[in-house]
């Protein structure tokens, strides 16, 4: 792929290694071609190298996700792994043989005891799957047998930049694509008026860390993978709406010119960057209508609103996003990322923690019914979850009305919903200090592969060969975890 | 070196097959028999029968099927030797010799077809069993209609009461737990002891690695449910509602039972990738269910004016189409009428349409409809018996309909295993509407 961008873009130089690359292909294939009767034995299996991209490897559980992305870390013991021990050894410090080498991000490594903090808040078991969920969060409580909470989950990164890029683009360090656009490129479009890979931001008032745009970037794939940042507010996309004086037809007349003009140039350098380019100012057209009519709730039943919370009318808020993210998935956007930042509790965790929970607990619970009630939890997969999990020993001053949590990457919780992930499972178990995974381990990789799956993906198939070398979302990692299958 | 004689029995076999054919071709013609085929034949058939015999000195159990192979090859090599003779003594062509001819023709079909059985399997030449008959029932009995349906398909051509390769037999569980030369094939609780599961693992080309290299390997779903089967005791009584998730049993047997539905869609006609490219357009997206699948899903978004015939069009691709979602569309009786030539289709979005119930009472002939969205439309109790009559129906999302809530009781009451979603459980709505969302004790 890469070599025939070379040639388009450089048509006379083809260099010796090309030259010699394309003969020895081309002499072998007429060889090999006479000799054998292509893909006499291979299996079904075996041709998915070869094959065409926007469309799945295999059938599909699920088409599109709506990602729930709990930014700064919540922490997994004030919500979904509830640990008695901690409060029957509150106060002793954490055994190193627990801890085990753990290295510490520099705002804990200096403290010289670790004590053991309890959750400040009480756990109950919900639903026949009998999962425990803190009282923080009461409404998702009400769904606990439409969700799976996997409680294993495990990263490498300790600080929040490399493990959120992690998380999004299978690498701690940037540049690589994200999540989102990857499911872009490997599956296309289901409604050519919107873009396939959206993200909308909200921020509570909690500890807030950095978002940037490079979480959605389409790093090295073509750049109309890249999720497209929905603001909040009169003007969902800058710059979507036609300035004052400018007619819709003046425009398409305009876009017309401009795209005779970007066609000769795309001819004389065959750069596949102005086709995309063409390709953009296109879409940006039809979501000049588009985009207004899937942002617009005001056609939306009391009834919604009450369920997703008042909060749903108030642009820019979490409630708002979830309901718009609802709307987003009946359009056929495939990856639908929100961000709701302010969960990273160093100090005055139960505080801060209850008021970021009642921001998502209830739109996140009506968001899943929702889906239920409309039959697009058989297609489409909800995640909720944060980048890493957090400390089970306090951080400063040790008081259990007020403390804090530092960063923890070896053990942290997360829930999915729909999408051929099997509902009502209770997945992986954590120490009774609820510092180490002892059972069904899912690393980020894992995780990946197992969200690729879902979608009809192999994720040792979806590759894009860039700088000589194939790179995949999960790299050179990852098995899909069959277990969170139904 | 007896044994070692014996394992040239299969490769020296097809020389008096072929030969003694050949001969009996020429005789039963009324041609001459050259001599020296016949003498070459007879040689071969009877090297064939003495190197038969110190092969099956090797099997100790032998089943009724060895025993008739034997003594038929011995036939065989006996009738061939009197036929040599008596071509010799000058009454190669008499009648006589004829009727000896055609008795030798039916010992070598017979012999060649029991020892074609006891290498291939008893039901080798069977007539290939009706898929249907083969599906595993609802709660299968996890030994008997999974386990030893793989044993069956994989495993027992080789450990019969025939062919005891090992000395093991693999026809039921006892025989499992008995084992054979290696000692017990399976330890229940401890899979990783049991040497039939040690067996599987092997890599390819490890001699010990079973099935052998030229039988069909088992699938990783197939280790998976021996693996577990053992791990949990290996009891032939033990039922798939036994099971409690996460156990990955369920996962594993229930993918067995839905069966691929990429083989379901194998039939399809076939579509070129112009054809889809023509009939779609900005609004309306067709996609393939997967790579190489003739299967289509066809997603239908509102234009800022609405036309019915783009998807009229589709009916170009009816029979392909397996997913056909049209919710919020304007869509009248002409879309009815093509949405009911769509006889594959499993999943139909219809929701907030302007749709009643003569819309429905068209759809009557979907059979293979698993999933519908109706919700936000305005039919009534009469499409409900419709809905009784779509024999694969499974799921069904109607809330804010004309259906009366008497008659969705009767419904729900009469269609048990149906997934009916008529809307949010009001008392979770209550819930959700009371406000107040954070409890801090």
């Amino acid at each position: 792929m890469e070599e025939d961008k070379n040639k388009k873009e450089n048509p006379l130089k083809v260099n010796r290694r090309h030259f010699f690359s394309q003969l020895s292909v081309g002499i072998g294939s007429l060889a090999l071609g006479s000799l054998l009767i292509p893909d006499l034995f291979k299996g079904r299996e075996d041709n998915r190298a070869a094959m065409p991209l926007g469309i799945p490897h295999f059938a599909p559980k699920a088409k599109r996700v709506i990602y729930l992305f709990q930014a700064g870390a919540p922490s997994q013991l004030e919500s979904f792994d509830y640990k008695p021990t901690l409060r029957k050894r509150m106060g002793e410090d954490l055994p190193e043989s627990i801890r085990n080498g753990q290295r510490l991000t520099g705002m804990t490594a200096n403290q010289d005891k670790f004590p053991l903090m309890p959750p400040a808040v009480n756990f109950r078991q919900y639903g026949q799957s009998g999962t425990w969920i803190s009282d923080y969060f009461p409404h998702i409580a009400k769904i606990a047998d439409d969700i799976t909470v996997v409680r294993s989950m495990h990263t490498e990164a300790i600080n929040h930049d490399p493990a959120i890029t992690f998380f999004q683009t299978g690498s701690q360090i940037s540049g690589r694509p994200s999540m989102g656009s990857w499911m872009s490129y490997g599956l296309g479009s289901e409604n050519k008026n919107l873009p396939s890979f959206v993200v909308l931001t909200s921020r509570g008032k909690g500890n807030s860390q950095g978002l940037y745009s490079k979480l959605w970037s389409s790093g090295f794939l073509d750049s109309k993978h890249q999720g497209v940042l929905l603001r909040s507010g009169k003007d969902p996309v800058l710059y979507l709406n036609d300035p004052d004086g400018i007619s819709r037809s003046e425009k398409r007349d305009l876009l017309n010119e401009v795209s005779e003009l970007n066609k000769l140039h795309h001819v004389e350098t065959g750069d596949d960057e102005i086709e995309s380019r063409i390709a953009q100012y296109e879409m940006a057209y039809r979501m000049q209508m588009s985009v207004p009519d899937v942002m617009d709730i005001s056609k939306e039943p009391e009834s919604i609103i009450k369920l997703y919370g008042e909060d749903c009318q108030v642009p820019g808020t979490y409630a708002a996003n979830a309901l718009q993210a609802r709307r987003l998935a009946e359009n056929g956007v495939r990856f639908i990322q929100l961000y709701h930042q302010g969960w990273d509790q160093h100090g005055n965790l139960p505080d801060e923690m209850a008021g970021q929970a009642k921001d998502v607990d209830q739109a996140s619970a009506a968001l899943v019914m929702d889906l239920k009630q409309r039959g697009m939890l058989e297609d489409t997969l909800v995640v909720w979850g944060g980048e890493f999990g957090r400390g089970n020993y306090c951080q400063g001053k040790f008081d259990p009305a007020n403390y804090g949590r530092d960063h923890h990457p070896r053990a942290f919780s997360i829930w999915m919903a729909g999408g051929g992930i099997k509902p009502g499972l209770n997945y992986g178990q954590t120490d009774e200090f609820g510092y180490n995974v002892v059972e069904n381990p899912v690393h980020i990789n894992d995780f990946h592969a197992t969200l690729m799956h879902a979608m009809g993906l192999d994720h040792e198939q979806l590759t894009y060969k860039y700088q000589g070398r194939r790179f995949r979302l999960t790299d050179v990692a990852g098995n899909v975890v069959k277990d969170l299958l139904a | 070196m007896v044994s070692w004689l014996g394992h040239w029995h299969p490769l020296v076999l097809h020389f008096p097959i072929v030969l003694l054919l050949l001969a009996l071709f020429l005789g039963l013609t009324g041609r001459r028999v050259p001599p020296p085929l016949l003498v070459v034949a007879v040689l071969s058939a009877l090297v064939t029968a003495i190197t038969g015999f110190f092969l099956g000195k090797e099997t100790v159990v032998r089943g009724s099927l060895l025993v008739w192979h034997q003594w038929l090859g011995a036939a065989v090599a006996f009738v061939s030797v009197v036929w040599y003779a008596l071509s010799n003594m000058g009454l190669g062509r008499g009648i006589f010799a004829k009727v000896w001819q055609v008795v030798l023709l039916g010992l070598i079909a017979l012999t060649g077809h029991y020892g074609g059985m006891l290498t291939h399997g008893e039901d080798f030449l069977a007539l290939p069993i009706d898929p249907k008959q083969r599906e595993i029932p609802d709660n299968p009995v996890i030994y008997g209609d999974v386990v030893a349906r793989i044993l069956n398909d994989k495993c027992i051509s080789c450990h019969n009461p025939n062919k005891q390769k090992g000395e093991l037999l693999m026809t039921d569980r006892d025989a499992l737990l008995k084992g054979g030369e290696s000692g017990t094939a399976i330890v229940p609780g401890k899979p990783g002891e049991s040497e039939m599961v040690k067996r599987l693992h092997l890599p390819m080309d490890n001699d010990g690695h079973m099935p052998p290299e030229g039988k069909t390997p088992l699938t990783d779903t197939e280790i998976g449910i021996l693996e577990r089967w053992i791990a949990l005791g290996a009891s032939d009584t033990l039922r798939l509602s036994d099971l409690k998730e996460p156990e990955p049993l369920i996962g594993l047997v229930k993918s067995l039972m839905v069966p691929d539905p990429l083989d379901k869609w194998a039939e399809f006609p076939k579509v070129a990738d112009t054809t889809l490219l023509r009939l779609s357009s900005d609004y309306l997206t067709i996609n393939r269910m997967a790579a190489n699948a003739e299967a289509l899903s066809v997603d239908v978004y509102l234009p800022p004016e609405y036309d019915p015939q783009p998807v009229v069009n589709l009916k170009r691709v009816a029979e392909n189409i397996v997913e056909l979602d049209l919710s919020g569309i304007p869509i009248g009786s002409e879309e009815i009428d093509f949405i009911a030539t769509c006889t594959h289709l499993e999943w139909l979005e219809l929701d907030k349409t302007p749709i009643g119930d003569d819309a429905i009472e068209k759809l009557a002939d979907l059979k293979q409809l698993g999933l519908l969205k109706v919700y936000q439309t305005s039919i009534g109790d009469k499409s409900l018996s419709v809905f009784k009559r779509l024999p694969n129906l499974k799921k069904l999302y109607l809330w804010d309909t004309d259906v009366t809530v008497g008659a969705l009781e009767k419904f729900k009451g009469e269609a048990p295993h149906m997934l009916v979603e008529d809307g949010i459980d009001p008392e979770i709505e209550a819930f959700f509407i009371a406000g107040d969302t954070t409890v801090i004790e």
